[in-house]
């Protein structure tokens, strides 16, 4: 089994170019830096219809209210300004900007606990012996050598459909095959009852798959997991 | 945007855990019905309004039956923001984030009624700075 860099298609090429935008990068740190209820804010307001700061600030008055840590406000105020920034590049820019902050965050809390021995790359696919390669990479994967991660990352839980699934629950089978125990998961940067919901419904394998939510968001940076 | 001073008004009319509940409630099946018309997401859409209907309802339980002027404002710019979109795609989105900012807004969690519920799951625990953890009086 080893890793391997995707293919720079056309559509790749244009998505590189926003994964490299500053935005994504700013954000991306924020969010791994921040509270589920920041991250639930962030996840509203670039999503919202409304892109004055002022709405928001009223939505969640257990982020911006008198009573709130100065130090607190103050991160959130940045949280909001970075998401407000990505509903302001438009319907059309938007999802492309939020799955590239997803991916951008799973990176950073994946980092925390990633060495020099297990690095954490990017827009990789996996090869196995005899196994027809998949055609779309993984978003993010950790390249240890006793045990690999991928990570699938997805904005909302509609994301999570049977070719995601199969896709993850296949390369964990074949890493097995390999006698290469490889964790599988997706990452969906939305409340995890939605995401069960959506599991409850899908005949996809996915009893060996990992799901993080945003409740959970941090764990992907706790050793041991 | 909610009118500031006609919210003040209404608010003060039925500025109670209830009544904000009941229009949360309404909204959130409102805004189902506008994502229905994507007919391939027909089963997801009706497991979310089904399963978030309870957990919306059940925060009329969840706390003091008088609220603050800032939760009573939160609840009903949530309810505006959401009356304000057009696109069923956007809808879908929003069937799972709307409950929880209300949930953040009157201090309680969306997830412990119905099916499908985390606290009966085999999920992990929520993180410890989790607004839900919180709320729980679980956290810092």
């Amino acid at each position: 089994m080893r890793f391997q860099d995707a293919a720079r298609d056309a559509r790749a090429i244009v998505y590189a170019g926003i994964q490299a935008d500053p935005l994504v990068a700013r954000a991306g740190a924020l969010l791994a830096e921040s509270t589920t209820a920041e991250r639930l804010l962030a996840r509203a307001a670039m999503n919202g219809e409304r892109t004055d700061g002022e709405t928001w600030r009223r939505i969640f008055p257990t982020l911006f209210g008198e009573d709130v840590d100065e130090k607190l406000r103050n991160h959130a105020e940045l949280v909001l300004a970075a998401s407000l920034e990505v509903a302001e590049r438009g319907e059309a820019a938007r999802s492309s900007y939020r799955g590239a902050i997803v991916e951008e965050l799973t990176a950073r809390l994946l980092a925390r606990r990633a060495g020099a021995d297990a690095p954490v790359k990017r827009e990789r696919r996996v090869l196995f012996d005899g196994v027809r390669a998949e055609i779309h990479p993984y978003d993010v994967t950790v390249e240890s050598a006793e045990r690999p991660e991928v990570y699938d990352c997805k904005w909302g839980a509609r994301g999570i459909n049977a070719d995601v699934l199969n896709q993850l629950d296949d390369a964990r089978s074949h890493a097995a095959d390999e006698e290469m125990q490889m964790r599988v998961a997706i990452v969906v940067f939305d409340a995890r009852r939605s995401c069960e919901i959506r599991l409850d419904r899908s005949t996809a394998e996915h009893g060996g798959t990992g799901l993080i939510a945003m409740e959970s968001l941090n764990e992907l940076g706790e050793r041991g997991r | 945007m909610v009118p500031r001073e006609g919210a003040g008004r209404y608010a003060r009319r039925v500025n109670d855990r209830l009544g904000a509940t009941r229009r949360a409630v309404a909204a959130h099946r409102d805004l189902g019905e506008l994502a229905e018309t994507i007919e391939d997401e027909w089963q997801y859409i009706n497991d979310l309004v089904d399963a978030y209907a309870l957990g919306l309802e059940s925060l009329a339980e969840a706390g003091p039956r008088k609220l603050s002027q800032a939760q009573a404002d939160a609840v009903d710019e949530a309810i505006a923001e959401i009356g304000l979109i057009t696109d069923p795609h956007k809808a879908i989105d929003w069937l799972s984030t709307f409950p929880h900012v209300i949930g953040l807004a009157l201090g309680g969690s969306v997830d412990g009624a119905g099916p499908s519920s985390a606290s009966g799951s085999d999920g992990p625990e929520p993180d410890d700075d989790s607004p839900f953890r919180l709320l729980l009086g679980r956290g810092r």
